[in-house]
Formats: structure tokens, C-alpha cells, sequence
């Protein structure tokens, strides 16, 4: 890599945060759309499965447009296409309300603590082994200069991305209690205790591949997981077979944490609508209620993506470390590449949905206990074995 | 002497909280009002009367025709049922005798609407605890049943299906097709509600040992239908007093022993398997004959009180009526709401639980408000 | 405010109160009170019948009378003789409506009440093939423990219990039901109290806990109040409603249309009466206005 000024590597950074937000705006409404229609096909839902929306009105001729083209088959994706339209216009034209009691600037900056610890995650996330393309020498100040699929490839990328994700939960428990309601302020407060321990074993599991391997570095781990060996500060490390099992039970109990973490079902005590309303934003309107929707999703993206980079295949075609049966000279499957990644995120989010539509609530004791009794114990032993697994390596 | 330390002393405060009128789960606009000692219920105190329009009241201004309008108003799931209890009530304080096939069809409309009665419970309930997908097949199965009630009385959920007597019109010619297609999408919809809840771990967590009541809380408060069998108590209307072709009729009664809410979820689904047993047997044995008696345009009562009861989708369903001489009208009508009974028990159901265990408590008893209110 | 009002109301002046609305300002719209007391009871029915036969046997008699004195005046004209009456029998009707008519106790049970509680019944009959026992008002929680507890009854649920105005009635102005059920036994029988106006009858709480709400119902629709009742408050009508809903003497038209018929208010302006009304009355129809 060439070296760069300090005027070069600012605005580099500055366009990929640009494109990454672009992503993340794009991306959250992508799986919105997705959810509505994959739980649509579940439950045989009408909305988002056969229609379009009105036929007459203003957008009649949209929608009548809409459900013609739904008739031929790749278009009929479209179906729900309006309707999800009109969600996202009243999400942005709702009125703004502020309850008269609560307290102004904690209840205006808690979804900003939410979404910008998200979206700070999103920035050491690799997405790609390889830059995404070059900017061409026409291009001022970054000319000639590679767009890289990671925004800041830190060495401590996992501790980082734990530490700052845990401060997304302020945004939710402030949130909870800045509203000065009930509902709120117990959906805050199950919020607390619920990431809390959740934490707990979600860092036990990924500290399974960060024994196994010694890196936090989300490129190397991708390299790791497919079979290459690679040097880290703690010595060279090459994946050994039998860290196929450690790595196996880490995946469901991160993947658990990890629909925790997110609030999302069967964990979504803190905005459970039919116990607390609507929790911690019961009071939250227009696009304030629309940055904790996106922190949600956005949390769920960077869950699929630490999924993908530190159990999955990462880069790479098959998961678990299994890479290392197809020589990387193969064609596409052989190789590490951007695609795999975004499937591996894809069956991830697919698989939050899936089980949205399938599972009911847990309650809040049970909650707990799945937590402190089950997954801690569980992902304590599985470090071990993790443990013993590189000692005898 | 070590009140200078009492700041060590960790307090708590119980909070006061409002579950509904306006809420998700309180099904319509039932208050609980709830002091919770963190997530725990201290004190749960149901405050009902939202919905109330005086039914009693109007009915005692209609006539008798005209009142079994108003009971479509009550139990607005099961409309066929409370139709059921007021045409019969009526009937038994005039002496008079239906022909059969009129008491089977009855007894075929009443059963469908148990069965869609309990598939609306059973969407709501299911919702309540989170399952959402099991709300959208309980509403296709139950859409096919709403189409027969159109079939047969061109309204869908304000039935008004009988008349006093008998029935106004003949079964349509088509109606038992539509209720054979019905029976066998039936039989595959419900292994499906099974597939996704009976043996779930986490429905079975959320429904086992919650909401307890026992046979004798259970009798001492009132409780009928569901929750009472599903405390292992036998009593059904329709064994115990039979009314309408329920007689004639080979079913069972569903009981469990262990008074849960996933006994009252097992019961319930029993429930409506024997229903479409007997909706079965209807069709099979649907007598000829006509189906209206005779009876006068205007009805007169003499002097005379009686108390009917039948077995509604949420309990014993009761209708008390005093007649004057002459009277074209009820000079008292009352009605026995099984839900405004059944909601009674929720304090003692969820004191001392949890307040996700409220929500299961409001879903298990099968409250719809507009019969409690009235 | 929970007392009742004192004093059965007379047809011709309902009992004043907020609830009673202008009988003048808007004469169609008169509480019609009821000329009898609808109460079935077997005494009352035998001496209706017999009163009928005796009324049916008069008729025949005078028939026979103006016969006679009809043949004894064309006997003395000469006139042929006028045709014999013939006894009327009732018109027979083809409709199947017979309203069954109080009998004769025969269930055991009923013995057996009577048996226990000896003159504490007033009355026991059957109609309709359900079983009516009428004991004396002080001792109805006494009756109703004893049929829950007595092993020959074991009335075990308290399906219903309700009450009913009878403002045309001298010696008394409600009757309090209760619908007891026995499970065990397949059987129901219904108690009954008569009250008059002001009396508190003893809460059948301590025998059924059921009875909470149903006799909060009552007192609230009826304005009844039950002793060692443990909540005697209003449950369906919000705290301070004026009445007693299921009274006879209550109109059934709503607070704000009582005088007024909004079908003519084109301009609204009788609508503004009705809020104006309202508020006097204490009722805040208005919409709040924003800040």
C-alpha cells in the first residue's frame, strides 16, 4: 500500500462512511421489505403476498402499474411495494410529539446513542478481503487510491465492536426512562438487564475463535476460518479439525445472544406490544421512533456480519473452518470474495425472521434463566473446550 | 440509634400501573389496574364498564323478537350461541316446542360457532404470548365458517340467526358442501395451530403451571366453560341440561386435570374437535320436516320466570326473563355473561405472578368485553 | 349518594332526581310504569284461575238467567221459544304457545327445603320445569349456605343471581333471584327473596365469593345494597352516575337527549343546549381545547 497524506487517508475514510451509510440506509429498509415479505409468505398474509395496495387514489396508477408487472415472475416481488412505501413516508411525516413531563434532551439524544453506537460498529466491520474497486486518477485527492471493504481494519476488532455495542443499550434504557411513562420505564429497565446478561455469554462465545485463532482482526479471522494460516501477535496460527466444535456450539449460542441483544423474537421483552405497548418507545414518534427502528436493524446487520466473519465462512464459501476441503483454486467457490459474505449475513437475517414468525415470547424470568442457568454455564465450557482444543493444537 | 444508616437500607416502591382500556392484549377495552412490585403483581384489580350500553335495559323495550338483535352485540365472536340461549329462553317461557330439524340445525350453527369462537381465542391468545403466525391460520380457518353464517343468514358476525320458534328460512341448498369443505380444511388447520404450539418449549413455558386455578377456587367463584373443565370438573350445559339436538348428540367432555393455561389451551383445542364431531352428526343426521313452528305475529306473555342456560364458547351462557301478562316485551331480562363471571377469577389467577402472567391470565379466561359490559 | 331514595315511586310522579328528565318539556317521551307486578307464584296463580272460573261461572249463570226471563217473556207473547244457550268454551288456538303456569312443588329438593327451613319459606312451586323456593328476606344466607352445604342438595355454584324492579307492587318493590346449580346432581333451583325498598338483604358472598360482582351489578343497576357485602360499589357505571339504570322509573333515552331531539338540530345549536346541560349537570361534554 502506498503511503498516504493525511489529507488522502481523511477523505478516504470520509467516502467509505458515506457509502457505508448509503449501505446502511439502503440496507435497513431492504430487510424491512424482506421481513414483511418473508413473514408474509409464513403466514399466508395478504398484504405483502397478493397485493399491492389501492387500485385508485392518488398512487391507483402506481399500484395498478405495481400489480401488473407482480404478474410476471421476478416481479412479483413487488407485491407490498407500495404499502411499504407508504410505512416509510409515515414514518418520516408523523407528527414529532414530546411528552410535556419528559426530559427533553435525554429523550431527544437517546435514539442518537443508539444509532451511532450501531453505525460506529458498522465501521469495523470488514465486508470484503479485497479493496471493492479503485478510485480512478481522474478523481481528485483520492485518485489511483483503493476503496477498501473495511472502513478501519483495527487490530482489537472484536473488543472494540463489544465495547462499543454496549453502549447502544443506554439509548434503550434512557430512552425507557427520559419518557417519564410507565411502559416505557419497564421496558427500559428489561432492556438493562437483559443486554446485560446477554453480554455475557455472547462475549464467552466469540472469545471461542478469538482463542482458537489468537486475532481480534476480522480480516484475519476470514483468513483463519478458511483453513489459511496466518500470523498474529500471539504466534502463527493455522485452524486445527477439531476446532470445528467449539466453533459449532459458539454459532447457536451467539446466534441466541445475539437475538437477545437485538430485542429481537423470542427476546423481545423490552418492546413487547402485548405486555408493555410498545416498551421503551411507547412515547416515541415520527423519525425519533424511526432511529431506534434503524439502530434495530442496523444491530441485526452487525450481528450477521460477526456471525459471518467469526463463525461462518467469513469471505468464504463454507462455514465452520470446512473451507479447507476445496483448494482455493477452484472457480467462485474456491475463492474469498464480498458475495459470500453478504450471503452468509443474508442467511443470518433470514433466520431472525424465520424464527420471528415461528417462536413465541419468552417470559422475563425465563428470560434470565435461559441466560444465567443455561447459556453462561454453556459458553464457559465451550471456552474451555475451545482452550483445550489450541492447547493440544 | 442506626437511623444514620437507614440509607443503606435498600428501598423499593411498588408502582401503580393501568393495563388498557386502550391496550394491545386486554381485548377491547378491559382495565386492569396493577401495583407491581418490579415485575411482580402485588395487586390486580379489573375495572370493566367501558363497553357498557344497557342491554338490559333496551331489551326490556324490544320486543321479543326484536331483543335477540341485541345479543348478536354481546359476544360478538360467538353471536350464533347467544342467539341460541335467547331464542330458547324465550321459547321455554312460552311453551314452545321446535321442530327437530330446526334443533339441528341450531345445534350445526352453534357447534361452527364454538369452533370459530375458540379459533378467535386461540389467535388472540397465542398473539398475547407472541406466536404470531398462529393468529393468521386461526383467521383463514375461520373465515370459511364466517362464509357459511353469510350462507345461511346473510350476516357474517351480527348473526341473528334463529327466530323464535324455529328458524326463518331453510338451510340454502349448497350450505352442506361448504360445511363438509369446511370440516376437512378444519381437520388439517388444527394439526397445524398443534404442530406450531403443543410441544413448543417455549409455549409450553409460558403456558404450563401459569394462571393456576383449582377445582374448588374454580366452583367457589363461578367459573364455567374452559377454565372450569380444565380444572377437571365435568360440567358442561349441554351433558348437564341438554338443550337443542345436544341430546341426541355422541361427544365427550374435554377435561384435564392439571387447571392450567396450557390445560385450558388443550381443552380448548378438544373442544373443538368434539364440536366438529357433532357438526358432523348434524349433517349427517339432519332430519325432513319443517322448521318454524307456530306461533303468533305478536307474542303475549303470561306471568312467568324462567332462567335458561346453554353452553357458550366461554362458559355457561344464562338468560333470565320475567314475562307480565300480556306483555308484548320482557318486563326483566338479564343475562348471565360467562366472561363477566369468568373475570373474577383473574385477580386470583395472577397475584403474586408475574406481569407476562397477566396477559396469559387475560387470555386463557376468554374475556370479550362486549358481553361483559353489555 | 349510595342510599336509595325513599319511598316507592308512584306512576304518577316518578321519584325526583337528576336522572328523571322534564316529563313536561317532552311529554312523548314518558316513562311508561307498569300497571302490575309480574311475580309468578303459585297462591297468586290459583286464585287468578279460580277467580276466572268463578268470573266464567257467573257468565254462564247470567246466561241462564236472561234465558229464562227471555223464555218466560216469549211464553207471554206467545212467541216461540228462544234457542238455548250453549257454554262457551275458550276459543281453541292453533298456535303452539302455552306459557307453563305454576305447579304443585314435587321435586324432592323442594321437600326437603321446606323440610329444613320450615316457616322460613314463603312459597315453593315449579314452572316451567324449574324449581322456585321463596324464603323470607332475612334468612336467604342462611337458605343458600344450607343448599350448598346439606348433603341431600349440594347446590355447589352460584350460576346467577340478579334482581327486578316491581314498582306497581305494595308490599314490596324488588325480588332478588338466585340461580343455584348443582353439578354433581344435574340440577337447578332457583331462591328468591322479595325486598322492599331500602332493605339490605345479606350478601351471598360467604357462600358463593361469585356473588361479589353480581351483587355489585345489582347495586348498581338497581341500587340494592347487600349487607357484609366486602366492595358494595358500582362496577358497569362509572363512580358518582346519578340512578338506578334498570329501574323501571329510569328513562331509557341518554343524559343529553332527554329533552332534545337531534334530528332537527340542523344548526347545531340545540346541541350546545344539550352541552350546556350537561355541564350543569356536571358532565363535561366538551372537546378540550389545545393550549
Amino acid at each position: 500500500m502506498t503511503a498516504m497524506t493525511l489529507t488522502q487517508s481523511f477523505v478516504t475514510a470520509l467516502l467509505q462512511i458515506v457509502v457505508l451509510a448509503l449501505f446502511v440506509f439502503v440496507a435497513v429498509p431492504v430487510i424491512v421489505f424482506a421481513e414483511r415479505k418473508v413473514i408474509g409468505y409464513v403466514q399466508l398474509r395478504l398484504g405483502y403476498t397478493r397485493i399491492a395496495g389501492g387500485l385508485h387514489g392518488v398512487t391507483g396508477g402506481l399500484n395498478r402499474l405495481m400489480w401488473w408487472m407482480g404478474k410476471l415472475p421476478f416481479f412479483s416481488i413487488l407485491r407490498g411495494f407500495p404499502s411499504f412505501i407508504a410505512d416509510g413516508i409515515k414514518l418520516f411525516t408523523k407528527e414529532d410529539i414530546v411528552p410535556e413531563k419528559a426530559d427533553w434532551w435525554v429523550f431527544h439524544f437517546a435514539p442518537a446513542i443508539s444509532v451511532v453506537a450501531a453505525f460506529t460498529v458498522l465501521g469495523i466491520v470488514s465486508f470484503s478481503p479485497a479493496p471493492l474497486w479503485t478510485w480512478p486518477a481522474a478523481v481528485p485527492i483520492v485518485g489511483g487510491l483503493p476503496f477498501a471493504g473495511v472502513i478501519s481494519d483495527v487490530n482489537v476488532g472484536l473488543l472494540m465492536l463489544v465495547g462499543v455495542a454496549s453502549v447502544g443499550v443506554y439509548g434503550i434504557v434512557l430512552g425507557g426512562w427520559a419518557s417519564n411513562s410507565k411502559y416505557p420505564l419497564l421496558g427500559g429497565l428489561r432492556s438493562a438487564a437483559q443486554i446485560v446478561s446477554y453480554e455475557v455469554p455472547l462475549t464467552f462465545s466469540l472469545l471461542v475463535p478469538v482463542v482458537l485463532s489468537g486475532t481480534l482482526n476480522f480480516t484475519q479471522m476470514s483468513q483463519y476460518l478458511s483453513g489459511a494460516p496466518i500470523q498474529t501477535s500471539a504466534g502463527p496460527a493455522q485452524m486445527p479439525a477439531l476446532a470445528i466444535l467449539p466453533l459449532f456450539i459458539g454459532f447457536f449460542i451467539y446466534l441466541t445472544c445475539g437475538f437477545a441483544e437485538t430485542n429481537r423474537v423470542p427476546f423481545d421483552l423490552p418492546e413487547a406490544e402485548t405486555e408493555l405497548v410498545a416498551g421503551f418507545h411507547t412515547e416515541y414518534t415520527g423519525m425519533k421512533f424511526g432511529l431506534f427502528y434503524l439502530a434495530e436493524y442496523a444491530n441485526m446487520i452487525i450481528v450477521a456480519a460477526v456471525a459471518a466473519a467469526f463463525f461462518l465462512g467469513g469471505h468464504h464459501f463454507l462455514p465452520f473452518g470446512l473451507q479447507r476441503f476445496i483448494p482455493p483454486s477452484v472457480p467462485v467457490v474456491g475463492g474469498a470474495s464480498f458475495g459470500w459474505f453478504l450471503l452468509w449475513m443474508a442467511l443470518i437475517l433470514f433466520s431472525y425472521l424465520w424464527v420471528r414468525a415461528t417462536l413465541p415470547r419468552y417470559r422475563y424470568d425465563q428470560l434470565m434463566h435461559v441466560g444465567w442457568k443455561w447459556l453462561i454455564p454453556l459458553s464457559l465450557a465451550n471456552l474451555c473446550l475451545a482452550a483445550l482444543v489450541r492447547y493440544f493444537a | 440509634m442506626f437511623v444514620f444508616l437507614e440509607f443503606l437500607v435498600f428501598k423499593t416502591e411498588e408502582m401503580e400501573i393501568n393495563l388498557g382500556p386502550q391496550h394491545p392484549s386486554t381485548h377491547g377495552v378491559l382495565r386492569v389496574k396493577l401495583r407491581l412490585d418490579g415485575e411482580t403483581v402485588v395487586q390486580c384489580t379489573p375495572i370493566i364498564g367501558y363497553l357498557h350500553r344497557g342491554v338490559e335495559k333496551i331489551c326490556e323495550n324490544k320486543t321479543w323478537f326484536q331483543g335477540q338483535v341485541w345479543t348478536d352485540r354481546m359476544d360478538y365472536v360467538a353471536a350464533v350461541t347467544n342467539n341460541l340461549g335467547w331464542a330458547e329462553g324465550v321459547e321455554k317461557l312460552f311453551g314452545i316446542q321446535v321442530p327437530r330439524r330446526a334443533h339441528y340445525v341450531r345445534t350445526l350453527l352453534a357447534e361452527l360457532n364454538r369452533i370459530a369462537s375458540h379459533q378467535l381465542w386461540l389467535a388472540t391468545h397465542a398473539l398475547d404470548i407472541g406466536a404470531m403466525t398462529v393468529f393468521l391460520y386461526c383467521f383463514r380457518d375461520r373465515e370459511a365458517i364466517l362464509d357459511i353464517f353469510e350462507a345461511f343468514c346473510g350476516a357474517r358476525l351480527t348473526t341473528t340467526a334463529f327466530r323464535i320458534g324455529g328458524l326463518r328460512e331453510d338451510v340454502p341448498p349448497g350450505m352442506d358442501r361448504m360445511v363438509r369443505n369446511f370440516l376437512k380444511a378444519f381437520s388439517t388447520g388444527i394439526e397445524e395451530y398443534e404442530t406450531l404450539l403443543s410441544e413448543n418449549r417455549i409455549w409450553k413455558k409460558r403456558t404450563v403451571g401459569v394462571a393456576k386455578l383449582q377445582a374448588k377456587d374454580a366452583v367457589a367463584l363461578g367459573i364455567t366453560g374452559p377454565v372450569l373443565r380444565a380444572a377437571g370438573v365435568p360440567y358442561d350445559v349441554r351433558k348437564a341440561f341438554p338443550s337443542a339436538a345436544y341430546a341426541e348428540m355422541d361427544f365427550q367432555i374435554a377435561t384435564r386435570p392439571e387447571a392450567d393455561t396450557y390445560a385450558r389451551y388443550l381443552v380448548r383445542l378438544e373442544e373443538m374437535r368434539q364440536s366438529a364431531r357433532i357438526v358432523q352428526q348434524c349433517l349427517d343426521g339432519l332430519p325432513e320436516g319443517p322448521v318454524m313452528a307456530k306461533i303468533p305475529k305478536i307474542l303475549k306473555s303470561e306471568v312467568c320466570e324462567v332462567y335458561h342456560s346453554i353452553e357458550a364458547p366461554k362458559g355457561e351462557l344464562g338468560y333470565y326473563f320475567v314475562g307480565e301478562k300480556g306483555g308484548a316485551n320482557p318486563y326483566r331480562m338479564h343475562v348471565r355473561a360467562p366472561s363477566f363471571v369468568n373475570l373474577q377469577a383473574l385477580p386470583k389467577m395472577t397475584e403474586g405472578n408475574l406481569l407476562a402472567d397477566v396477559i396469559a391470565a387475560i387470555g386463557t379466561l376468554d374475556v370479550v368485553l362486549g358481553e361483559i359490559d353489555r | 349518594m349510595d342510599t336509595p331514595e325513599n319511598g316507592t315511586p308512584t306512576p304518577e310522579a316518578p321519584a325526583a332526581g337528576p336522572y328523571v328528565y322534564d316529563l313536561a318539556a317532552s311529554p312523548q317521551r314518558q316513562v311508561v310504569l307498569p300497571k302490575t307486578a309480574p311475580l309468578p307464584s303459585l297462591k297468586a296463580y290459583r286464585a287468578e284461575v279460580a277467580a276466572a272460573q268463578a268470573a266464567d261461572e257467573a257468565k254462564w249463570q247470567k246466561m241462564l238467567a236472561d234465558f229464562e226471563t227471555a223464555k218466560a217473556k216469549a211464553a207471554e207473547e206467545g212467541k216461540p221459544e228462544p234457542k238455548a244457550p250453549v257454554r262457551p268454551v275458550p276459543r281453541k288456538d292453533d298456535n303452539d304457545v302455552k306459557t307453563p303456569f305454576p305447579t304443585e312443588a314435587a321435586d324432592p329438593d323442594l321437600h326437603r327445603l321446606v323440610e329444613l327451613l320450615a316457616d322460613k319459606v314463603e312459597e315453593v312451586f315449579e314452572q316451567a320445569g324449574e324449581l322456585v323456593c321463596q324464603v323470607r328476606k332475612e334468612c336467604v344466607l342462611e337458605t343458600l349456605l344450607l343448599c350448598r352445604d346439606d348433603e341431600q342438595l349440594k347446590y355447589d355454584l352460584l350460576a346467577d343471581e340478579t334482581a327486578t324492579h316491581f314498582p306497581a307492587a305494595r308490599d314490596f318493590a324488588f325480588s332478588v333471584v338466585y340461580q343455584l346449580t348443582s353439578i354433581s346432581r344435574r340440577k337447578k333451583l332457583r331462591i328468591r327473596i322479595l325486598i322492599p325498598e331500602g332493605f339490605e338483604p345479606d350478601s351471598a358472598f360467604p357462600a358463593y365469593p361469585t356473588a361479589n360482582w353480581l351483587e355489585r351489578e345489582i347495586y348498581d343497576m338497581l341500587g340494592i345494597r347487600f349487607r357484609q357485602h366486602p366492595d358494595m360499589t358500582r362496577i358497569l357505571c362509572p363512580e358518582g352516575w346519578e340512578g338506578w339504570p334498570l329501574r323501571k322509573e329510569y328513562p331509557v333515552v341518554g343524559l343529553g337527549q332527554r329533552d332534545i331531539d337531534f334530528r332537527e338540530d340542523r344548526s347545531g345549536v340545540l346541541m350546545r343546549m344539550a352541552m350546556e346541560k350537561a355541564g350543569q349537570m356536571g358532565i363535561n361534554l366538551k372537546v378540550p381545547k389545545a393550549d
